[in-house]
């Protein structure tokens, strides 16, 4: 948090400003909001609507790159994330207040639910709108995966020849999708065999363009 | 005495698996099943079957199972002790992944790595919606709605996204009454 000196100069002055404006309270309390709206599931989708699209706390980059750590390392997907954007804006106690904020009301939630299902009857209706709620939750994480596409794909393009460079990001979502959607193999396998190949060639697309680094 | 047992052995099952669970969602529930279910019997198939459709009721993260696993093992100590076991390990792996991430910030390699990962981010991203879909079963409601909601999203980026949950699901049962 507080030793900077390693980074340049150019680049640290555009990493504090978010950091600066995010409370640990007000993180604690939007985590917490966000925890106890995502029915259904898709809560990266709801962290990315309120920390990129709304506060632009975090860019794209920063929260697609924040989603394949959160995803490669071990534990909960969403816990993850919201430790690495909370440490991302406030260092350690960010990253607690982030966790907690995520955990605690959705848990005080999901017991009060176990008590109050332990005392009434099961309601036919409930299941179909439950899985119209999780289909709905799908959309939202889509959404998010064609918002964050998109970029991808335009950042590549940004470098020459353009073509090449976007139809090369695509290809690397196709390939991840097909892998680890369709083929079913493992997460860290597809990311230690794809990841190596995508991020040489932003190297050289970064090399080969210097004058601008597409932030 | 009995509890302590109860807390110690779900400590041990749970610690582990915080550690090793890449992928999270289904790999861990299909480990938790088995140990409460069939290794310690502590509650039946369906007992459990209840606590994983109601952690899914419930707002927030699928690992809600978690605590209400311990929850149901030995009440809010159960809870607290095995939310710890299970979110503390893996949470200070990924914390220290972070700061050193976030520590190389500015380095040319760091921005290309970022730049690379972000394509296989929404590879990642897009297969955890196609798994959801999938593991519904085979549910053409469930794909017309998720598609729907994805466009209404994209199209209308100011509507929050609870309307279009409640639209979704009102969509959805609608459909599925006419199936």
């Amino acid at each position: 948090m507080k030793d900077k000196s390693e980074t340049p100069p150019a680049l640290a002055d555009a990493d504090s400003p978010p950091a600066r404006r995010a409370h640990l309270f007000e993180l604690f309390l939007l985590f917490s909001q966000l925890g106890l709206s995502s029915f259904g599931g898709g809560v990266s989708a709801w962290i990315h609507r309120a920390f990129v699209e709304q506060r632009g706390w975090l860019d794209e980059s920063e929260f697609a790159a924040a989603m394949a750590l959160g995803r490669i390392m071990p534990g909960a997907n969403v816990v993850n994330l919201a430790v690495i954007v909370g440490e991302r804006l406030r260092g350690a106690a960010g990253a607690v207040v982030a966790a907690l904020g995520l955990l605690v009301g959705p848990t005080l939630a999901v017991i009060a639910l176990a008590v109050v299902y332990g005392r009434f009857a099961e309601v036919p209706m409930v299941g179909v709108v439950l899985e119209g709620v999780a289909a709905s939750a799908v959309g939202l994480i889509i959404a998010m995966g064609i918002a964050t596409g998109t970029h991808a794909i335009r950042v590549a393009a940004e470098s020459r020849p353009r073509m090449l460079h976007g139809a090369a990001a695509a290809l690397v979502i196709i390939a991840t999708f097909a892998s680890v959607g369709v083929l079913r193999f493992p997460t860290a396998l597809t990311v230690l065999c794809l990841a190596p190949l995508s991020v040489a060639r932003a190297f050289f697309a970064s090399s080969s363009e210097r004058e601008d680094d597409g932030r | 005495m009995d509890d302590n047992r109860t807390l110690i052995t779900l400590v041990l099952i749970l610690l582990p698996l915080s550690l090793v669970s890449i992928g999270g969602g289904a790999s861990i529930f299909a480990e938790i099943q088995h140990q409460a279910v069939t290794v310690q019997g502590w509650m039946t198939q369906r007992e459990f079957a209840g606590l994983f459709a109601l952690s899914r009721a419930a707002p927030g993260p699928g690992a809600l199972l978690v605590p209400l696993v311990g929850w149901k093992m030995a009440g809010w100590v159960g809870a607290l002790v095995a939310s710890l076991a299970f979110f503390v390990p893996s949470s200070l792996l990924v914390f220290g992944a972070a700061h050193l991430w976030n520590r190389w910030r500015g380095f040319r390699w760091h921005a290309a790595i970022e730049a690379g990962l972000a394509p296989i981010a929404v590879g990642l991203i897009l297969a955890g919606a196609y798994a959801i879909l999938r593991s519904t079963g085979p549910g053409l409601p469930a794909c017309v709605v998720a598609a729907a909601v994805a466009v209404a999203r994209i199209w209308q980026p100011r509507l929050h996204p609870l309307v279009l949950l409640a639209l979704g699901a009102a969509l959805f049962s609608i459909i599925a009454s006419l199936t």
